[in-house]
């Protein structure tokens, strides 16, 4: 063939791509938009930038954002995963009732098998029967939310050893372990889906499932599997919850699966599938917390912090339609 | 309404349209007169289907001027066109497949405000269809799910009739209709240019284009390279150069003759099925040959690649891969045994728009690799020599968008997916629809290297002269029974053409042939001859004596058959072979347009008495147009 094929082909302008490729990138645009929420608010409140201030909101963003690293593995196959919070509610029951008769370890196994059992059920039927995500998940959410009320005996679980307090305060370097282990999580994740197959299978298999069945990608089990770590780390952020407060409510983790789905969506990934980084959802994460502390220290009524959280993810997804330099069809 | 034929009716001067990232067209120009037929031609990817799409106002032009009946134009959409009275016959038809025949001919009728009257629209649906000369064609209350797709098609030029069309585009009308549904077609084609419509046929069906168009644009990469010349005045030659820009010859070059075939097929398959599309195919597929898999839309071929590549389960018959029971529950059991398949809708089957072009085109490796990792390093060497054999610069690779990228270069990408595993067995359904015909030379290439060096290749392709250029061998499937496996030397486009038709004419045939083996207590048979071959199209024995042993697909050389001299010797008369005792007669029959459908002949046993042959030669003639 002679060159003037590769000539006629249509090409990109590649010149300026690398600027614009560097812009583009939805975590570089909504890391910027988390430094303006940072700036405005140490600006408005000389407390914000406090050192004491920056560790709390690393605290607030423990739970909210290891559930949100389960909900993005099931966004970007193009699912959704309602119970997360109720999952929560009802793993955190588990771990209370397996302290009565387990030592620390081996409860906070159980809990969190039962939350990835949970994610396998939900997973497996999803995937395999082909059904609605939002359906399913609706369906397990009220289920879990009723079996937490049924196991406590519709009270709060005080009665567990004060030594799982550790399990947050344990300091490595001045910070808490519960930031350690989200941070860690993230660590992981982001290395999951960037470096190995089971990542990138996730990925193709919720940008295009038809391709990547006939690539030879096992499409089932890679769409069940987010289920199941959701699950899991739903259980994970239950422990963390409770080891905490040293108190486990049937309600515990009530609305949790909003604001981790709001976190996901304004850290970039597309509820189509296919489409968001994990990076995305830890700024995504921040930005969500920043606001809620930042409007409590100026001491905006926390009824107003709702519509602040609902307008941000509403410009967030406009934004990102109207800047997107193509349409998704 | 009508124009006066002759004039012109619509003018449509350098339009431009770009789809994201592709030059669809660039400077594409179409003048059409009223009653008159007008080609538009094109390799694929040329955009004649835009073009046409830009003029019937399902796509909006990004430049250029189009004037209808002298004034400027501008659609927004088909609805617009449709008031203006221009209507367009699509490849996919665009009809209701729940409602009536009679409620899709007044579809267009249901947003108009008030209530319907189902007895004036049936009134003026049976105008219409006698119009066309189609009266009793099709029952207006069939449901559109249940008529044939040359039923549809008369569905939807009704439906152009019904909103007082005078510019019609037909868009491949033909690609999927059997020779005489194809003659209907064309006669009411006729009719239409009788009543001063403007006629456009997009097709790439040459002689077709011959028969019916009285002027011939051809397109080629976006832009009109001859605009309006009269057909007579241009042969099938000129044509094609006109369309590729060169000699076609030079894109298949290295066309080599059939190769010694091996002993033992890496794959076979026995009678599969699948119904409704699959219902009995048997082939054999050998180490280093191309075999192709002819035959119209809709017969079957795409499924059983699907099958092949379990993506679709079979309802029986075997396959056997090396010999051994071979039953693939999924694509990835497939490629573990052995083979990759090129899917046809590459947006739908083969491209992941959120990975890089890189992940896309390692997609096959991540499927296939047994680690937790990645394994991309340790293919580098082997993409960088895979992207210099398609002509591919290593860089593309870093792009992030492969639907920013043409067809053509897609289908490299994804083509290189496959190669990367090194399949024993290639399948590749359409492998270069959409694909510009410098790419199409360099796949052609690449697939003839890999089958020299010894993997099997199955090719599935709608464009007849791409697989007798290519394949090796090809198996006919028509209405989901392979009917004949010819080495595609002895093939050309009629044969194969007369070979794919559905068996739904078929039947009729057979009827034809059977009464008259049964009048005469002899054997009928419908056959291409060439100089040497016969091509069996279908074949009927009253009389056991008189039995060829013909079937359906067989294939012999003349002194392979028991009439071997009646068959060289092309006579008006029957022919007596003292050897054997049997009387044959043959007669050639063509289409009242002239096109060529074959033989009919009838064999008489020993001491059978013999007819006079002239008026049998005419009654032949005249039963057997009836019914093809």
């Amino acid at each position: 063939m002679t060159p003037t094929t590769r000539s006629t082909a249509p090409e990109m302008n590649r010149a300026p791509r690398s600027y614009l490729k560097a812009f583009s990138r939805l975590e570089v645009r909504m890391l910027g938009l988390a430094l303006v929420i940072a700036i405005a608010l140490s600006i408005l409140s000389p407390y914000f930038l406090r050192t004491a201030n920056l560790l709390n909101l690393l605290d607030q963003s423990v739970v909210v954002g290891i559930v949100a690293i389960g909900m993005t593995f099931v966004i970007l196959t193009g699912g959704i995963d309602l119970s997360v919070g109720s999952v929560a509610g009802l793993t955190g029951v588990v771990l209370g009732l397996s302290l009565h008769h387990f030592p620390i370890p081996v409860s906070v196994f159980l809990a969190v098998l039962s939350g990835a059992a949970i994610g396998l059920f939900s997973g497996f039927l999803i995937a395999y029967f082909d059904l609605a995500a939002f359906v399913i998940t609706l369906g397990v959410m009220a289920i879990g939310r009723s079996l937490a009320y049924i196991f406590s005996g519709q009270t709060s679980i005080t009665d567990i050893p004060p030594e799982i307090n550790d399990l947050v305060y344990t300091t490595l370097f001045g910070i808490q372990s519960n930031v350690l282990t989200l941070l860690a999580l993230y660590a992981l994740a982001w290395a999951y889906l960037t470096y190995t197959k089971g990542g990138r299978t996730i990925y193709a298999v919720g940008s295009n499932r038809e391709a990547a069945r006939t690539a030879g990608l096992s499409v089932l089990f890679y769409s069940i599997l987010p289920y199941v770590i959701s699950g899991a780390l739903s259980a994970v952020a239950a422990t963390l919850m409770s080891a905490q407060i040293l108190s486990i409510d049937p309600l515990a983790g009530n609305l949790l699966e909003l604001d981790a789905i709001a976190a996901v969506v304004i850290g970039g990934a597309s509820l189509y599938g296919g489409r968001g980084t994990i990076i995305g959802t830890l700024i995504g994460v921040f930005i969500m917390v920043m606001i809620r502390n930042g409007l409590n220290l100026l001491g905006v009524s926390p009824f107003w912090q709702g519509s602040a959280i609902g307008g941000i993810i509403i410009a967030a997804v406009l934004a990102e339609r109207l800047l997107s330099p193509k349409v998704r069809r | 309404m009508m124009a006066t034929s002759g004039s012109i009716l619509l003018e449509a001067r350098d339009i431009t349209k770009s789809f994201v990232g592709t030059k669809a067209l660039v400077g594409a120009s179409l003048t059409l007169r009223a009653g008159q037929t007008h080609a538009l031609l094109g390799a694929n990817g040329a955009g004649k289907s835009t073009l046409s799409r830009v003029v019937s106002g399902h796509v909006r032009r990004d430049g250029g001027t189009v004037l209808y009946e002298g004034r400027p134009l501008d659609f927004r959409s088909p609805r617009d066109a449709l008031d203006a009275g221009i209507a367009m016959v699509m490849q996919e038809t665009s009809l209701a497949p729940d409602l009536s025949v009679v409620e899709n001919i007044f579809l267009p009728e249901l947003r108009r405000p008030g209530r319907l009257s189902f007895s004036s629209m049936r009134r003026r649906a049976d105008e219409i269809l006698a119009d066309l000369g189609q009266d009793r064609a099709v029952s207006l209350d069939s449901k559109v799910q249940d008529i044939s797709v040359a039923q549809r098609q008369l569905v939807e030029i009704a439906k152009a009739l019904a909103l007082k069309s005078n510019l019609i585009i037909f868009d491949e009308p033909t690609a999927s209709l059997s020779p005489s549904e194809v003659e209907r077609l064309f006669d009411i084609i006729g009719r239409l240019k009788e009543a001063a419509c403007a006629i456009v046929f997009v097709s790439h069906r040459l002689e077709e284009v011959f028969a019916i168009s009285d002027e011939i644009t051809v397109m080629r990469e976006g832009r009109t390279v001859a605009a309006s010349r009269p057909t007579s005045s241009l042969n099938q030659t000129e044509l094609v150069r006109l369309m590729v820009g060169r000699d076609l010859g030079a894109i298949f070059a290295s066309a080599t003759g059939p190769k010694p075939i091996q002993e033992n097929p890496i794959l076979s398959a026995r009678s599969l099925r699948a119904p409704p599309l699959v219902r009995d195919i048997s082939f054999d597929l050998h180490r280093g040959e191309i075999l192709g898999l002819g035959g119209l839309v809709g017969a079957g071929r795409s499924e059983v690649a699907e099958i092949l590549f379990g993506l679709r389960q079979r309802a029986g018959g075997d396959l056997l891969m090396d010999g051994e029971p071979f039953a693939p529950r999924s694509p990835a059991h497939a490629i573990r045994a052995g083979l990759g398949f090129v899917a046809e809708d590459r947006r739908r089957q083969s491209i992941v728009p959120d990975l890089s072009v890189r992940e896309n085109l390692l997609l096959g490796h991540l499927g296939a690799y047994r680690g937790f990792g990645l394994g991309y390093r340790s293919l580098d060497e082997k993409i960088r020599d895979l992207l210099q054999k398609l002509e591919l610069s290593p860089d593309r690779l870093d792009d992030d968008n492969l639907l920013n990228f043409s067809g053509g270069m897609q289908q490299k990408i994804i083509i290189a997916r496959w190669l990367l595993l090194e399949p024993k067995v290639l399948i590749l359904d359409e492998p270069t629809k959409g694909v510009d015909i410098g790419t199409r030379a360099s796949i052609y290439a690449i697939l003839r290297e890999i089958a020299a060096r010894g993997a099997a290749i199955l090719i599935i392709s709608s464009e007849f002269q791409e697989l007798l250029g290519l394949a090796d061998r090809v198996v006919v499937i028509s209405d989901g029974l392979s009917i004949a496996d010819v080495p595609s030397g002895d093939l050309d486009e009629e044969k194969l053409t007369l070979l794919a038709a559905p068996r739904s004419s078929m039947e009729r045939n057979q009827r034809v042939l059977r009464d008259l083996a049964a009048e005469h207590d002899g054997a009928a048979f419908w056959a291409i001859l060439d100089e040497k071959r016969m091509f069996c199209l279908n074949c009927v024995a009253a009389n056991p004596a008189a039995d060829l042993g013909f079937r359906a697909g067989s294939t012999a050389r003349f002194e392979e058959t028991p009439i071997g001299v009646a068959l060289s010797a092309r006579s008006n008369e029957f022919v007596f072979d003292p050897s054997n005792g049997l009387s044959s007669l043959l007669v050639d029959v063509k289409s009242h347009r002239g096109h060529e459908l074959g033989s009919i002949g009838l064999v008489l046993g020993p001491n059978q008495p013999v007819p006079a042959a002239s008026t049998l030669r005419a009654s032949i003639i005249e039963r057997f147009r009836a019914a093809v």
